[in-house]
């Protein structure tokens, strides 16, 4: 089953048509993770999922009501989204952003009631931000700014949340601390999660299921043993892979690649 | 979600700059042509007064002064509103050219009719407002892009054409004018609060009774404007709409209050920042401190003006700009 899902989606910047006509339907209580190469529309598609952007044509759907015609507070309420590095306000505080996704619940002056505060803290809890609270989020590291922006996000108490390369721009330290956060939040809680991500290995290794893209279209979706594979990885990325097992987790792993076209000119020199 | 020594810190703020606007207030009064001193103010204000302070206070020192308290909180919540709306912190209604356009309308207005007649000083500030929300409407139509929206930068540096072009176009049309006419026109331009009886104070009391608290009201919303796009969409914010609703409520008090107060650049500008640096940028906290001190710095610069530089004075649209000039240029050089 699928409480969000988009049909015949065409998505286009200007004249410029990103994506032609794609079908995508997200499992519920699912990880799912989105790969494929720069400018595949990979984050275009999650900003139609969001109703950041609109699409050209076709229907994104919540619960069976395209997004487009619901109240976007409603929608706010069920689906939360956590774009590319955002900025905040200067000297805004940690507590103070995180409380701001109490939005959709609020009416006129918005002062928190008690609920929104259990909610608040909740969501500074577990994404170890408490001790925080009354720090300037512009002056924290990236990693910390990223786990703030995730507490914003689940302050909305959604039970979807979608992310735009949420690892991107922190080492690798923190990259495993901000998934292994979403994975908790799936696992405990059945949230259903959506993000685009870079790094093929987590992708894999996170993912209940995966998607691959490549020029606006779905070349291959499943689970991360049927996506992550020699062939598929060939024709999205033009890489040549070596997939192995990961001795810890039992998920693919790229072990190493070369591009295609190095890979021939070394075949028609031998 | 503050603690409680942000809430501490909000409400002593606030206290402090209405405390600074009383002092403001009673010094003005004690100062220059035809004052009283502070035990003098406090025998009228209670009732006690000679017919003589009855009539200094009441018909000729006050109307000014709630004047400029006035115009004063209505550009500085102005320039805060179009601070977030557009997340460009140099925003100001006069830097982005609604304040020329108001200008345009006021000499169009001083064409047709005199400005001593005082049954028409209510159409005053709808004259200002065409000019300003035709202004707006330009800047808006003219830095949207279809698919990405109104750029902030964009918008920012067609304002600042358009007002030159405005500014010039009130200049040529003001040639036309006789002296007198003309004086009041330059004065105006240089942002001399020249409204200065009971009619400016009716005629702008509507505007700042009823928008400031719209906009406090929408404090929540202005939050989340602040952001990206991205974010405050994904809040729930309807953000074509709201966007809309708050810039036609930054035009109108903008308009309104420059249509009484002259061309008066920078305070929108100044007290956000000076607000926004002392309580923070949540605007439930900021928005009050914005215009508290946005009627302290042109409450103060008329008082200066008008005592340095006697019997006529310095506008206090200029000394604003001697003030808000620099601090303008460190904006745009931390940046």
């Amino acid at each position: 089953m699928s409480r969000l899902y988009a049909k015949n989606l065409k998505i286009a910047y200007g004249e410029r048509d990103i994506v032609k006509n794609l079908d995508i339907s997200i499992p519920d209580g699912q990880i799912t993770t989105i790969i494929g190469p720069n400018g595949c529309g990979k984050s275009t598609v999650l900003k139609t999922l969001s109703r950041i952007l609109n699409p050209k044509s076709g229907v994104v759907y919540l619960d069976g009501k395209g997004i487009s015609k619901e109240p976007t507070k409603q929608i706010a309420q069920k689906m939360a989204i956590l774009p590319q590095s955002p900025d905040s306000p200067e000297g805004l505080t940690v507590g103070e952003l995180v409380s701001y996704g109490r939005f959709p619940y609020q009416k006129g002056l918005g002062k928190l009631a008690r609920r929104d505060f259990e909610v608040i803290d909740w969501a500074l809890e577990v994404t170890g931000n408490y001790e925080f609270k009354d720090r300037a989020v512009d002056a924290l590291s990236g990693g910390q700014r990223q786990r703030v922006w995730i507490a914003m996000a689940l302050a909305q108490e959604t039970d979807i949340i979608l992310l735009d390369e949420p690892t991107t721009y922190l080492d690798l330290s923190h990259q495993l601390e901000v998934l292994e956060l979403l994975y908790q939040l799936n696992r405990d809680q059945k949230r259903t999660i959506v993000m685009v991500i870079h790094d093929l290995n987590h992708a894999a290794r996170f993912a209940h299921h995966m998607v691959a893209m490549k020029d606006g279209a779905i070349l291959k979706e499943g689970s991360a043993e049927e996506v992550m594979t020699r062939q598929v990885l060939r024709n999205v990325f033009s890489i040549d892979a070596e997939i192995g097992v990961d001795p810890r987790t039992r998920k693919p792993v790229c072990l190493t690649y070369d591009l295609i076209k190095s890979v021939q000119l070394v075949e028609n020199l031998a | 979600m503050m603690n409680a020594r942000q809430i501490k810190k909000i409400r002593m703020t606030t206290f402090v700059a209405i405390l600074l606007l009383i002092a403001m207030f009673v010094i003005s009064v004690a100062t220059g042509f035809a004052s009283l001193s502070p035990a003098e103010l406090f025998r009228t204000l209670i009732g006690q007064g000679t017919p003589r302070e009855n009539l200094i206070l009441f018909e000729f020192r006050l109307p000014r002064i709630v004047v400029a308290i006035f115009t004063g909180m209505g550009l500085a919540v102005s320039g805060a509103i179009l601070q977030s709306i557009t997340k460009n912190p140099l925003s100001d209604p006069g830097i982005l050219g609604i304040n020329a356009g108001a200008g345009l309308m006021v000499v169009v207005y001083i064409m047709f009719f005199t400005v001593e007649t005082s049954s028409s000083l209510y159409i005053l500030p709808l004259f200002a407002l065409a000019g300003g929300m035709g202004t707006a409407a330009v800047i808006y139509i003219m830095s949207y892009i279809k698919g990405e929206g109104v750029e902030p930068t964009r918008l920012v540096l067609v304002g600042v054409g358009l007002a030159a072009a405005l500014y010039g176009a009130a200049l040529t049309l003001s040639t036309r004018l006789d002296m007198e006419d003309y004086s009041f026109m330059a004065n105006w331009m240089a942002g001399r609060i020249w409204g200065d009886d009971w009619t400016f104070v009716l005629s702008l009391l509507p505007w700042i009774l009823i928008l400031i608290p719209l906009t406090l009201y929408k404090s929540n919303v202005l939050n989340m404007l602040s952001f990206h796009e991205n974010v405050s969409i994904g809040v729930g914010v309807n953000t074509g709409r709201e966007r809309i609703v708050l810039l036609m409520i930054a035009v109108s008090l903008a308009s309104a209050s420059v249509a009484v107060s002259g061309g008066i650049a920078f305070v929108g500008l100044l007290a956000p920042h000076i607000a926004r640096s002392l309580v923070g940028p949540r605007h439930q906290s900021f928005l009050p401190v914005a215009a508290l001190i946005g009627s302290i710095l042109l409450l103060t610069a008329d008082t200066v003006g008008r005592v340095i530089l006697d019997p006529n004075g310095i506008p206090a649209g200029i000394i604003v700009t001697i003030i808000g000039a620099p601090y303008f240029m460190y904006l745009l050089a931390k940046k």
